[in-house]
């Protein structure tokens, strides 16, 4: 009997380890996306009631040489507002006609551009004549004020003429200015962003210059599901829409949505970073898009009731449904997520996912890091730069324990935006740090 | 001379042109109008096509809004579940047949954009109280208690067998739009519109601006809400609105969005384009017109000033001979005279012959004398030569000198004298002027007529009356004997030679000396009363 005791524990935990290794850590393939879900420590100690990182990951498949890609519907929202004048706007009609020229003829194009009033210059159409595109697109000259909701608002209604989930709908819009015809405040844009995400349509921006306003920016293109890019020069343009460009024709799902369903008496306790909605134990975060070779997760905080040593527990199933871009349907990957309980604290180290953890401490500090920068413009500089020290400490701390380099990149920028804090370099900066959060929470 | 002629010329070039300028100026305002008033009207129907178009969609959005909502049960699965569905709904609620709310609440787990939501909108049901009034039993009452404008009463009037509606509120001027349906067990049912999508989907219904050839004359078109700003603006006229300037047509939308706007400008330049092609027109016709005017003018005032200086030429030539007459006459009457006492006193026969040598010289003195008094006058420099005498010795040398010729025509002189003060005057007009009424006299009154004169003194003024017992001078004549030129045409002048400018002449100097010469009506032959200003000689300082 002394012996089965052990015996028995070796049994449940190999049996625990197998079934972590098939359903919990296991990649489940789906055509086109993996996805990878656990704990970030999927062992943890036994008796004591504690929280614990689930992390969900999505990655997007390599696509293969000659495979064909999803077709795009892309509507490039141009300001031509006054201050583009001269090589902005040059660079900018440079820029879009070098990044359209990455389509194929499949392809689907709108140009719209915007001052006071909005021009849709090119509407809708297959990219079958390039040359009288680009041609509308050099015709464009700079002048008047900036009605940026009103060039989303017709952008939208372009990509709608062609619009299905057999497509990527993207609007990429460039602005360097502050919108100041009609809804111009970042929560109105955030929320026609999100509107129409539901609609299936996505927003990305490109912010241009130091005179634009990154906060309205980045929360139209983060609630409207798309990226956002900050191009300080106007000759950064080209590859910032070639950047962009790349990304889009990379998107093998969309519409993706994680569903995390907890056990009764684990408790979700909040989502990391990006926004979701908590609904009793149901977890739902929108991850809008998966690129290709690339990740997106969700890290969600779990409060874990004490269990004794050697148990296992069912934390949650996860779900994510999606369009597979590849097959042009809806598609869906499950899993469940299991923790297993130790006394040993080395038992605990040794089976940490050290992905996971790095994602986490990536959200964690990224959330001290918005709060420095709220801190900064609240005009409490010095406070700001006591949370990014700490912040510095903390991510190179766990860089080296985790041995992660995406960790020290990170610790750099925050340092160097705790360098910037003064009033000289603020306006570059509050735009390079924005940018930098929301590519974290985002990714 | 000069003034009549400037006013001749503002006569004939300036008010024509004025009166042609003021009409084409009338013309022209009322053409303005007419566009402008055109052209409102045309902007007004295309707002009001816009107007229509968005009260279609905010029908659809009322129908699709009622639809989404049409639940077979009311738990919150379902109510979230409408609510996502929906990309118009913002947020679904549920009020109880109490007017509380039943979802969200407090009661069930919310999602944060839920607690949002109660945060947002806890104005409406607290302050308004709009929803919580509208009991099982008030339904009539219930759009009334929702305190909508009638517009949109009558608007809802159409549905009000669904008892449904909009309940525009606003946060600042950013308006929001809930929708309410009630169901069969009194409960409410409604949903907060997304106003950010709302908006776009209105900009989205909107027409675009031109891209290829904006055009400003197309003007623009803003869509402006409750607080005056530019929700949506299209239009090749670009204009940084609001601009201060009037719009030049207002549309306001219909229900529930009443509170917003369409406004139409255009630049000034749009009315003033057609106005400027018209002015030009006009001015160039009236301009022409002035020219035309001016160079009428300037010709005839060439005529005019040529004749004049002819004239001028012809005066001063006939001045010119006069003079030259003057001097031999002058030594002719002398030589005359000398030889009137020469002439042995028997010699009655070339003392007669000798008398009309002197009478027909002195006529022709007088007639010289007139000529030269005359030619001064046309050049102003007609002035009196004022000495001291008697006007009595003058008048009594003057009836002298006619007394051979008035004798031969049978004309007796009566001279009544009672002007023998010494006083100032002049001798030679005062002659002058006698010397042409006796003339008439001598010419007109004929044989066995009598020549009354009579003087007489009073203060400063003498008074000469002149009357003759002839054929006196027709009324309808009496006006014009004094005009120069103007010699009486009757039986009576036939025959009988004369210049017409002795009696002008008279009254001239007569004036000229401050009195004046007038026919005496109501005498039987012609009577002038001849005055004169002759003051004393001993006032002689104050008078000069």
């Amino acid at each position: 009997m002394r012996l089965i005791q052990p015996a028995k524990t070796i049994a449940l935990g190999v049996a625990a380890v197998l079934a972590v290794l098939v359903t919990g850590t296991g990649a489940a393939w789906a055509s086109g996306v993996a996805m990878k879900t656990g704990l970030a420590t999927p062992v943890m100690l036994a008796d004591k009631k504690q929280t614990a990182y689930l992390k969900v990951g999505l990655t997007g498949v390599a696509l293969e040489p000659g495979m064909r890609r999803a077709p795009v519907n892309v509507a490039v929202v141009l300001d031509k507002s006054g201050s583009m004048t001269g090589q902005k706007i040059a660079e900018a009609k440079r820029a879009a006609i070098l990044a359209i020229d990455q389509l194929a003829p499949d392809d689907i194009v709108s140009v719209i551009t915007y001052d006071s009033t909005v021009n849709v210059l090119v509407p809708a159409t297959k990219l079958s004549d390039r040359s009288s595109l680009y041609a509308a697109i050099n015709r464009i000259e700079a002048g008047g004020n900036t009605a940026l909701f009103a060039g989303v608002s017709k952008g939208a209604d372009e990509i709608r003429k062609f619009a299905g989930n057999d497509k990527v709908n993207r609007i990429i819009l460039l602005s360097d200015g502050l919108a100041n015809v009609g809804p111009s405040s970042p929560s109105d844009l955030a929320q026609l962003g999100s509107s129409l995400t539901r609609e299936g349509i996505t927003v990305s921006t490109i912010g241009l210059g130091l005179g634009y306003n990154e906060d309205l920016m980045t929360q139209l293109s983060s609630r409207g599901g798309g990226s956002h890019y900050f191009a300080e020069k106007a000759t950064d343009l080209a590859a910032m829409f070639e950047r962009e460009f790349r990304r889009t024709l990379s998107i093998v799902a969309q519409e993706v949505v994680v569903r995390i369903i907890c056990v009764p008496g684990v408790r979700p306790v909040r989502v990391l970073g990006r926004e979701a909605e908590i609904a009793g134990q149901q977890v739902t975060a929108m991850l809008d898009q998966v690129y290709s070779e690339s990740e997106k997760y969700v890290i969600l905080e779990v409060e874990l009731p004490a269990r004794e040593d050697g148990s296992e527990l069912h934390v949650a199933s996860v779900d994510a449904s999606y369009t597979n871009m590849k097959t042009k349907a809806p598609d869906k990957s499950s899993a469940r997520v299991l923790a297993r309980f130790t006394k040993s604290a080395a038992d605990v180290d040794a089976n940490t996912d050290r992905d996971a953890m790095v994602a986490a401490v990536e959200q964690i500090a990224t959330e001290k890091s918005q709060a420095a920068m709220k801190l900064r413009d609240e005009g409490k500089v010095e406070e700001a730069r006591t949370v990014l020290m700490q912040n510095s400490g903390y991510l190179a701390s766990n860089a080296s324990k985790f041995r992660s380099d995406k960790l020290s990149r990170f610790q750099e920028d925050n340092d160097e935006n705790a360098k910037n804090l003064d009033e000289a370099s603020w306006a570059r900066q509050r735009k390079t740090w924005s940018t930098g959060d929301v590519w974290r929470v985002k990714q | 001379l000069k003034p009549r002629l400037v006013a001749l010329f503002l006569l004939i070039v300036v008010l024509p042109i004025g009166v042609l300028a003021a009409l084409a100026f009338r013309i022209a305002r009322d053409e303005r109008e007419m566009v402008e008033h055109r052209l409102q009207s045309v902007m007004a129907g295309a707002l009001d096509d816009v107007r229509g178009a968005v009260a279609r969609l905010m029908a659809q959005r009322f129908r699709e809004t009622g639809d989404a909502l049409r639940l077979p049960s009311l738990d919150p699965q379902a109510l979230r579940d409408a609510g996502r569905r929906n990309l118009a709904i913002r947020q679904v609620f549920v009020l109880d047949g109490k007017g509380r709310l039943a979802f969200p609440t407090t009661a069930i787990p919310l999602r944060p954009s839920e607690e949002q939501f109660l945060e947002r909108t806890r104005g409406v049901w607290e302050g308004g109280g709009a929803f919580l009034r509208t009991g099982s039993d008030r339904v009539a009452t219930a759009t009334q208690t929702l305190s909508l404008p009638a517009s949109l009463q009558q608007a809802d009037s159409a549905r009000s067998g669904e008892d449904s509606g909009w309940y525009p509120w606003y946060r600042g001027t950013s308006l929001h739009l809930i929708f309410w349906s009630r169901e069969a067990g009194g409960e409410i049912v409604g949903a907060e519109l997304d106003h950010v999508r709302l908006l776009a989907d209105i900009i989205a219904l909107l027409p675009q601006t031109d891209p290829l050839k904006p055009n400003p004359a197309d003007g623009a078109i803003a869509l402006i809400d409750a607080g005056g700003n530019v929700i949506y603006q299209w239009g090749g006229y670009a204009v940084t609105l609001p601009s201060g300037q009037q719009p030049r047509a207002t549309v306001w939308l219909d229900a529930p969005l009443h509170s917003w706007r369409l406004e139409y400008h255009a630049p000034q330049k749009l009315f003033s384009a057609g106005r400027q092609s018209l002015f030009f027109n006009l001015a160039a016709g009236v301009g022409g017109l002035a020219l035309a005017l001016i160079g009428l003018a300037a010709y005839f005032y060439r005529e005019n000033s040529r004749e004049l200086r002819e004239a001028t030429r012809r005066v001063s030539f006939v001045n010119q001979v006069s003079h030259e007459l003057k001097t031999p006459l002058t030594n002719i009457r002398m030589y005359a005279e000398l030889l009137d006492r020469e002439i042995p006193d028997d010699s009655e026969k070339a003392r007669s012959q000798l008398e009309v040598i002197v009478s027909e010289s002195q006529r022709l003195s007088r007639l010289i004398g007139n000529i030269l008094t005359f030619s001064r006058k046309e050049r102003d420099s007609l002035v009196l030569r004022y000495s001291v005498g008697v006007i009595d010795d003058v008048a009594q040398s003057v009836i002298a000198n006619f007394q051979p010729s008035l004798g031969a025509c049978g004309v007796k002189v009566d001279f009544t004298a009672s002007a023998g003060g010494k006083v100032r005057f002049d001798a030679d007009a005062l002659g002058q002027i006698l010397g042409n009424l006796f003339s008439n006299v001598e010419k007109y009154a004929g044989a066995g007529g009598v020549l009354s004169v009579t003087s007489r003194q009073a203060g400063e003024t003498t008074t000469i009356v002149i009357a003759d017992n002839g054929p006196g001078i027709p009324e309808s004549q009496q006006e014009n004997v004094f005009a120069p030129f103007t010699r009486l045409r009757n039986e009576l002048t036939e025959g009988v030679t004369g210049t017409g400018i002795g009696l002008s002449i008279a009254r001239d100097l007569a004036r000229l000396h401050g009195g004046d010469l007038r026919l005496l009506p109501g005498s039987p032959g012609a009577a002038f009363e001849l005055t004169m200003k002759t003051p004393a000689a001993s006032a002689e300082g104050a008078f000069e």
